[in-house]
């Protein structure tokens, strides 16, 4: 699951670098990832109307079912 | 004809019914091939959602149906759903019989740049390998819509039971493609049109937008009154507005909020 938003955050961004994941576990089966990219790629990775974040979310869930889980993503403005 | 070919994929009402056509294809019995269940197919509500079977015949042996006498491929197998047209005086238009078909090559490929094909299947490849899903990608340029001078890019993902890629109003189908292409995009830094097929749905799904296109327009004539459809992805809309546009005497709007926005099939006002 993790896997999956990394790949897609490093791909879309001009900063790979910068992308960070956090998952933590919120009870048994439920998974919360954040995600923080730099600044000036958060646009890249929110998108029109945060079109990106949820296609994400979609793809995301679907990973996470795979594993019986159920998954949630934050996109985080950077420290 | 079946030479070459060890593997056939029909699409049929029923399971059976695609597994005899298949063998009638091929001339062959039926203890000659393995078949593979693809898809069951559902009715769906009132002829709505509904899809067809699917399965995958393959032969057993490569060289072992010369041997064997071919099974007249005229032969009236199914007597189930071929309502002989001259027979019947009143066809019911509600009941399209469609024809046994081969899901490959439907599309007719086109040359274009070999490495934005490789950077597509690469980029799908790795989502679906990144999702845990197996399944096969192949990426061929087709003919792009309405305009012949830009082809577009289509990838088409095979594999058991993917309905779980599609989701609900093909909502996965289309965060795949969505976040694809942006990456496909970003790699070789231009825009490139691209759609993802799996398993034939988006054929199959165009078709039965076609139809049902076609007959919500017939009812709201007949009725004068507006039809209004069920919601439906942008894209599906689309193919709903385009194939009602020359429609003599109906007008299509799109109505309502994402991820409401229904079609909605209003008589022309005469005069």
């Amino acid at each position: 699951m993790k896997d999956l938003i990394d790949y897609i955050a490093r791909s879309l961004v001009d900063d790979p670098t910068q992308v960070e994941i956090k998952q933590d576990r919120a009870g048994a089966s439920r998974v919360h990832i954040e995600l923080r990219v730099a600044k000036e790629d958060m646009g890249r990775v929110i998108g029109k109307g945060g079109r990106v974040a949820n296609a994400m979310r979609v793809l995301l869930r679907v990973a996470a079912a795979r594993e019986g889980k159920q998954a949630s993503l934050d996109v985080v403005e950077p420290r | 004809m079946s030479q070459e070919k060890t593997t056939l994929e029909i699409i049929a009402p029923s399971v059976d019914e695609a597994v005899a056509r298949g063998l009638n294809q091929l001339g062959i019995p039926r203890e000659m091939v393995d078949v593979e269940v693809l898809d069951t197919g559902s009715r769906g509500l009132f002829g709505l959602g509904s899809r067809q079977a699917r399965v995958r015949l393959s032969i057993k042996s490569a060289e072992a149906p010369a041997t064997t006498q071919p099974v007249s491929t005229s032969a009236p197998a199914q007597p189930v759903s071929k309502p002989a047209a001259s027979v019947q005086p009143v066809s019911k238009p509600a009941a399209p019989v469609q024809p046994a078909e081969l899901v490959q090559e439907d599309e007719p490929s086109v040359p274009g740049d070999p490495q934005v094909l490789n950077s597509a299947s690469a980029v799908v490849n790795e989502l679906l390998d990144k999702m845990s899903i197996k399944a096969t990608v192949t990426a061929r340029y087709i003919k792009g819509e309405e305009d012949e001078e830009h082809p577009m890019v289509l990838v088409e993902v095979q594999g058991n039971d993917l309905s779980i890629l599609i989701g609900r109003r093909s909502e996965t189908l289309n965060a795949l493609q969505y976040i694809a292409s942006l990456i496909v995009c970003k790699d070789v830094g231009r825009w490139v049109p691209m759609t993802i097929d799996i398993q034939g749905y988006r054929q199959r799904r165009d078709r039965q937008l076609r139809q049902m296109a076609r007959r919500m327009a017939e009812q709201a004539v007949h009725t004068g009154r507006r039809q209004v459809l069920e919601p439906m992805p942008s894209s599906e809309r689309r193919v709903i507005h385009l194939e009602l546009r020359d429609h003599p005497l109906v007008i299509t709007e799109s109505t309502g909020e994402e991820p409401n926005r229904k079609v909605t099939i209003t008589l022309k006002k005469q005069g």
